[in-house]
C-alpha cells in the first residue's frame, strides 16, 4: 500500500519522475463491438454537451475483414503530454493516478489538443475566431476540484462515481468487457489472463492469415 | 417459432446465451449479434478465447459480427436451405454424422437424405454464390469443433419459405448430434424484450396462452381457468365459427381493411385497429398500410411515445393516443430468448399522464362491460384492484404477483407453473450465487435453481430446463427428451417415440408417450404422477426431418419471390398462391416474374442498427442515440455508387417493384458507401419514420413531440412476400432500383 508505482521498473538506479500507476483504462480491441453503450452512458451520466464526445468508439476498416473498434476515452497517461505541455498547470496527476483538469484555471490555449494522441481534450464552447472556451474531457468519472457531489462539481465536470467507490460509468456497462477499468495491477491481470488464453499460435488470431488456411 | 415446434415440439431457443461459452463452433447465420444482442457476444467471445470455438458469420453483409468471426460467408440472401443441404451433404458423405443420436431419437432420416441429394456442392455454391471450399470449409470445421451451436434470428426467419429455413438449421444440429448438449443447440436470438412471453401468453392470432391453440378445447381448458362460463365466452364472437378461426397477422392485417371481404376470410371489414406496444413502420408494405390507416374508423395507439402511427395517415380525426407507461414504471415479469423468467421492479411510478398497461386494460374491460370477468380467475379476483379504475394509473405490486399466479394455473402446456412470484423474486435477491456458465445456483435457498426457472418448469420444486432435449440428465433437473407432440406413431407407421436406451435417467429407459391431460389437469396430478416416476410430461418422443403437416414436410429450396436470378425459378420455385391464410389470399407463383430482376437489378435487404430497436420511436427521441445514428441512409457497394453516379452522402431515390398498387413505392435516402454489402445488394435500417416518400411528416406531430431524428421508413419499398407457415414478411431479400434525381 505504501508503494507508489506499480510498474515494475527495469534495473535500479533513479526512479523517472512520473504518476503512481494507478487507475487506468484498457480497451481490449479483440472485443470491442462498436455497441455504442459506452459512449451513450458517459453522456447521459456525465451530462456531455452536444458534438463532445468524452469517450469515442473509433472504427476501422469498417465492413472488411480486419475491421476492428476501439473505444477511446482519456487514457490517463502515466507521463501524459497534456500535464507536461499546459502553460497554466489546469491539468494535473491525482495521486490515484488520474489525469484532472481544473476548468477555472484552463485558458483555452489548446496546447493540450495538440498534445495528446487520443483526442481526449476537447472545446464544447469554440467559436469560428479561434476562441477556444474551456477545455473538457473524459474526468474517469472522477468528478473535479470541487467538493465532491456538490452542485458546482456536477455541473462543471459532471459525475463523481470514484468518490463512492465505482468505477467510470463507461466500464461498468460495456458490453463485452471490453473496456476495462481500475486499480493498474488488478487491470493487468485482467488483460494477463486474456493474453494467456488466447494465446499465440494454433486458434489465436491471424493465425490463418499467416498460414493461408481458411479467412 | 414454427420452425423448431414442429422439429422438436417446442418453438423456443434450446440452449441459452451462457451456454454458447461451452461451444466449440458457432455459427452465426442470419443474425448479427453484435449489433442487436451485443452482450451475448461476451458469450460469443468467451467461447472464441477460452475455447478456441471457431466463429462462422453466415450473412448477405459483412456485418460487425463478421468482424470477429474466423470464417466470413458472404450468403445469397434467402438461399440459407441450399447452404445448410450443401453442408449436410457432405457431413453425409464423410460420415460425420451421429448416428447413434440419429437412430435413437430422429425420425424420417431418409427422407432428408433424398431432399439432400439434390444439393450437390456445384449446386448449393451455384444457389448460394458461396464458393464449394468454403461450403466445405464450414462443414469440417463444424464435424471437428463439436459441440457446436447455430445462432439465428430475422434472416433467416424473413423468407417465403423462412420456415423450411429455420427447419434446416435444427436438421443440421441434429445431423451433427449437436442437440441436448451444452454448447449446442438450436440458438435462436428472440429480438424484443420479453418477446418470449409475449407468444408465451398468447400474443398470436392463432392461439390462446400457452399454445393450446384455439380449438373449442383450448378455449375449454380457458373457460375453467378463468372461471367464466364457455358460453360467455362464446356469446363475445359472431359465431362459434369464427371464434375458432385464426385471426388476421400483424404482417397483413391491413389487408382486411383495404379488400373487398369477398376475398377474405370474414365477411366484413375491419373498423378499426389497437397498436398496443406496437410499431407501423416495422410493418412491409407499409403504403399499403398507409391507406388502411386512412380508411379505418378508429385508430388506437397505446405507447409512451408518439410513433410512426399517429403521424403516417393523411386524416382529420380518429386517431387516439393513450400514454403507456415504460417497464421501467411498473412491476412486471418478463421471459427472454433464454425461456428465463424475471421478476422486475418498478423504479419510478408513472410520470406525467402515463398509465401502466394493466392499468388501461382494466379501464377498458370497465367500460366495455367485463372487468368483473377480467381481474377473476379460478383462484379468485386478482389481489389490489380498486374498485374503479377511473383515473388509476397502476396496479399495486400484488396485483402483478396475482396475474403471473393466474399464468402459473393456467400454462401448463409448456411448464409455466413453476415460476411463481416467490421464487422469482428470491432468485432477484441471490443472483450473486448463480454460475455464468451453467446458469445453476450454488448455495443458500436457490441452491440447484437456474436461472430464470426457464420453462419447462413443472412444479414449484423443479429448477427450470436451461436446456432443452438434454436426455442425460434427470427430468427433476432439467433433463427431457423431444416433445412426443404427434403421438407413439407417423401416418406412415414410423415409431415417433425415442428408441431403447435414449431417455432421462431416473424414468423408463425408452421413449413414452406424453402423460394424458398433462396440459389440461388444473390439478396438476398428471404432471406430479409423471415427474414421481421421472418421466418428463411431454413424453419422449423424436425429433423430426419430416413436419408432414406443414408445407414442405422436408424443407427444399425456394427462390425469393423477387428473385435475383429468374433462371433459378424454374426448379426452386416459391409456393402456389394461396387462397386464404389467416383471413387473407396470398399471393407467391403468380408474382414471382422473371422479369421484376431486369427493372429493379439491386438486391433490397433491411434489418438493425445497434441504437436503435424497432419502429425507433424511444429511441428517435433519445438525444444520446440520435447523436450517435443522427440519420436514415442505404448502404451502397462503391462500385454501385460509382456506376449511378453516386458519391459518399448524396440523396437518391430507391424504388421497389409495383406487386399489388401498380405503382412502384419510393423512398429518398442518403448513400452510405460501404462493402459491407455486396455489389448486388443495398441495405437499409428499419428503424426511421416521419417521412413518407420524399415528403415530411413533422407539421403531423403534437406539439413539442417530434422526434429527434425523422426519416424514411424502409418498409415503405420492401417488397410483397410472407412465410408459408408463419406470414412472416420476406423483407430481408426483395429488389429494388437506384434512381437519381436529375440536375436541375
Amino acid at each position: 500500500m505504501a508503494q507508489l508505482s506499480t510498474i515494475p521498473q527495469r534495473g535500479g538506479g533513479p526512479q523517472p519522475q512520473q504518476a503512481a500507476a494507478r487507475m487506468k483504462f484498457y480497451v481490449d480491441a479483440k472485443r470491442c463491438i462498436e455497441c455504442g453503450g459506452c459512449e451513450v452512458a458517459c453522456k447521459n451520466e456525465n451530462n456531455v454537451p452536444p458534438g463532445i464526445a468524452r469517450i469515442r468508439v473509433v472504427t476501422i476498416n469498417e465492413g472488411e475483414p480486419g475491421e476492428t473498434n476501439i473505444a477511446v476515452p482519456c487514457m490517463q497517461c502515466s507521463k501524459a503530454p497534456c500535464v507536461a505541455v499546459c502553460p497554466v498547470d489546469a491539468l494535473y496527476h491525482r495521486p490515484d493516478g488520474i489525469v484532472a483538469l481544473n476548468k477555472e484555471t484552463c485558458i483555452g490555449c489548446g496546447y493540450c489538443l495538440y498534445a495528446c494522441p487520443f483526442g481526449a481534450p476537447q472545446f464544447p464552447k469554440g467559436t469560428a475566431f479561434g476562441a477556444r472556451g474551456v477545455m473538457d474531457k473524459c474526468t474517469y468519472c472522477a468528478g473535479g476540484p470541487e467538493v465532491a457531489f456538490s452542485e458546482r462539481e456536477r455541473r462543471l465536470y459532471g459525475s463523481n462515481r470514484i468518490a463512492e467507490g465505482k468505477l467510470p460509468m463507461c466500464a461498468s456497462v460495456c458490453s463485452t468487457k471490453a473496456l476495462v477499468a481500475g486499480d493498474a495491477e488488478e487491470v493487468a491481470k485482467v488483460v494477463r489472463q486474456r493474453v494467456a488464453a488466447r494465446g499465440a499460435g494454433g486458434g489465436a488470431w491471424g493465425w490463418d492469415t499467416a498460414y493461408g488456411r481458411g479467412s | 417459432m414454427a420452425g423448431l415446434a414442429n422439429v422438436f415440439g417446442y418453438g423456443a431457443m434450446t440452449n441459452h446465451q451462457n451456454d454458447i461459452r461451452n461451444s466449440r463452433s458457432i455459427m452465426i447465420i442470419g443474425m448479427n449479434p453484435a449489433e442487436n444482442h451485443p452482450i451475448s457476444m461476451q458469450h460469443i467471445l468467451t467461447a472464441k478465447e477460452n475455447n478456441r470455438a471457431v466463429v462462422i458469420s453466415v450473412d448477405p453483409r459483412f456485418t460487425k459480427t463478421s468482424a470477429f468471426a474466423n470464417k466470413y460467408v458472404r450468403l445469397r440472401s434467402g438461399t440459407d436451405v441450399a447452404f445448410i443441404y450443401g453442408l449436410i451433404n457432405i457431413i453425409l458423405a464423410k460420415g460425420w454424422e451421429d448416428k447413434k443420436f440419429l437412430a435413437e431419437r430422429t425420425y424420417d432420416l431418409e427422407g432428408l437424405k433424398k431432399e439432400v441429394a439434390k444439393y450437390d456442392l456445384k449446386t448449393a455454391a451455384d444457389i448460394t454464390g458461396v464458393p464449394e471450399a468454403d461450403i466445405e470449409w464450414v462443414a469440417r470445421a463444424m464435424a471437428e469443433n463439436r459441440p457446436g451451436t447455430v445462432i439465428w434470428a430475422m434472416g433467416g426467419t424473413q423468407h417465403n419459405h423462412g420456415t423450411g429455413v429455420v427447419r434446416t438449421y435444427c436438421h443440421l444440429q441434429m445431423v451433427l448430434g449437436n442437440m441436448g448438449r451444452p454448447g449446442g443447440g438450436c440458438d435462436v436470438f428472440r429480438g424484443h424484450d420479453s418477446i418470449q412471453g409475449v407468444t408465451d401468453v398468447g400474443g398470436g392470432p392463432e392461439t390462446l396462452p400457452g399454445y393450446y391453440g384455439i380449438g373449442e378445447s383450448a378455449w375449454q381448458h380457458f373457460s375453467k381457468v378463468w372461471d367464466v362460463p364457455y358460453d360467455w365466452l362464446v356469446s363475445r364472437f359472431k359465431d362459434k365459427k369464427m371464434m375458432e378461426k385464426p385471426g388476421f397477422t400483424v404482417a397483413r392485417w391491413y389487408e382486411g381493411v383495404l379488400m373487398d371481404p369477398k376475398e377474405l376470410g370474414q365477411d366484413v371489414n375491419l373498423k378499426a385497429v389497437m397498436f398496443w406496444g406496437h410499431s407501423t413502420n416495422s410493418m412491409s408494405q407499409m403504403d399499403r398500410v398507409k391507406k388502411a390507416l386512412e380508411k379505418v374508423e378508429l385508430i388506437v395507439d397505446v405507447d409512451p411515445f408518439v410513433t410512426n402511427t399517429a403521424v403516417l395517415p393523411d386524416r382529420k380525426d380518429g386517431i387516439y393516443l393513450l400514454p403507456a407507461a415504460t417497464n421501467y414504471e411498473q412491476w412486471n415479469t418478463s421471459t427472454n430468448t433464454n425461456r428465463d423468467l424475471q421478476w422486475r421492479d418498478r423504479v419510478v411510478p408513472p410520470i406525467f399522464e402515463a398509465r401502466t398497461d394493466l392499468a388501461i386494460m382494466i379501464d377498458l374491460a370497465e367500460r366495455l362491460g367485463f372487468r368483473k370477468e377480467f381481474i377473476h380467475y379460478a383462484k379468485g379476483d386478482w389481489k389490489g384492484v380498486p374498485a374503479s379504475i377511473k383515473g388509476v394509473k397502476e396496479l399495486p405490486e400484488q396485483t402483478i404477483e396475482d396475474v403471473l399466479r393466474e399464468i402459473n394455473f393456467g400454462c401448463l402446456s409448456i411448464g409455466y407453473n413453476g415460476q411463481t412470484p416467490e421464487r422469482l423474486k428470491r432468485q432477484v435477491q441471490w443472483a450473486h450465487v448463480f454460475d455464468i456458465n451453467t446458469k445453476k445456483a450454488v448455495g443458500g435457498p436457490v441452491d440447484g435453481e437456474h436461472w430464470g426457472l426457464p420453462w419447462p418448469c413443472w412444479s414449484d420444486k423443479h429448477p427450470g430446463t436451461p436446456i432443452l432435449y438434454r436426455n442425460d440428465i434427470p427430468v427433476s433437473q432439467g433433463g427431457c427428451g423431444f416433445r412426443a407432440t404427434w403421438g407413439p406413431k407417423a401416418p406412415d407407421g414410423s415409431v415417433l417415440l425415442a428408441g431403447k436406451g435414449s431417455a432421462p435417467p431416473g424414468g423408463p429407459k425408452e421413449g413414452y408417450p406424453a402423460e394424458k391431460d398433462y396440459a389440461r389437469d388444473l390439478t396438476q396430478e398428471p404432471m406430479k404422477n409423471a415427474l414421481s416416476e421421472g418421466r418428463s410430461p411431454y413424453g419422449n418422443g423424436r425429433a423430426r426431418f419430416n413436419s408432414w403437416n406443414i408445407a414442405d414436410p422436408v424443407p427444399t429450396h425456394r427462390e425469393p419471390i423477387h428473385s435475383p436470378r429468374p433462371e433459378l425459378i424454374v426448379k426452386w420455385p416459391t409456393y402456389d398462391d394461396v387462397k386464404e391464410h389467416y383471413r387473407v389470399p396470398q399471393l407467391y407463383k403468380s408474382l414471382q416474374k422473371p422479369d421484376w430482376v431486369k427493372r429493379y437489378p439491386l438486391i433490397l435487404t433491411t434489418g438493425r442498427v445497434v441504437e436503435m430497436e424497432g419502429g425507433g420511436a424511444a429511441e428517435r427521441n433519445s438525444w444520446w442515440l440520435v447523436e450517435l445514428n443522427p440519420e436514415v441512409y442505404v448502404e451502397m457497394h462503391p462500385k454501385v455508387a460509382a456506376d449511378n453516379g453516386l458519391r459518399h452522402g448524396d440523396w437518391c431515390w430507391i424504388e421497389s417493384p409495383e406487386d399489388l398498387d401498380g405503382r412502384s413505392s419510393r423512398v429518398w435516402v442518403k448513400v452510405k458507401i460501404t462493402k459491407r454489402v455486396g455489389p448486388d445488394t443495398i441495405f437499409m435500417p428499419y428503424h426511421w419514420g416521419g417521412m413518407f416518400e420524399g415528403k415530411s411528416l413533422m407539421n403531423k406531430f403534437p406539439e413539442g413531440t417530434v422526434p429527434y431524428s425523422i426519416g424514411e421508413s424502409a418498409n415503405t419499398i420492401t417488397n410483397y412476400g410472407y412465410d408459408r407457415v408463419t406470414q412472416m414478411q420476406e423483407t430481408k431479400t426483395g429488389l429494388c432500383r437506384i434512381s437519381k434525381p436529375k440536375q436541375s
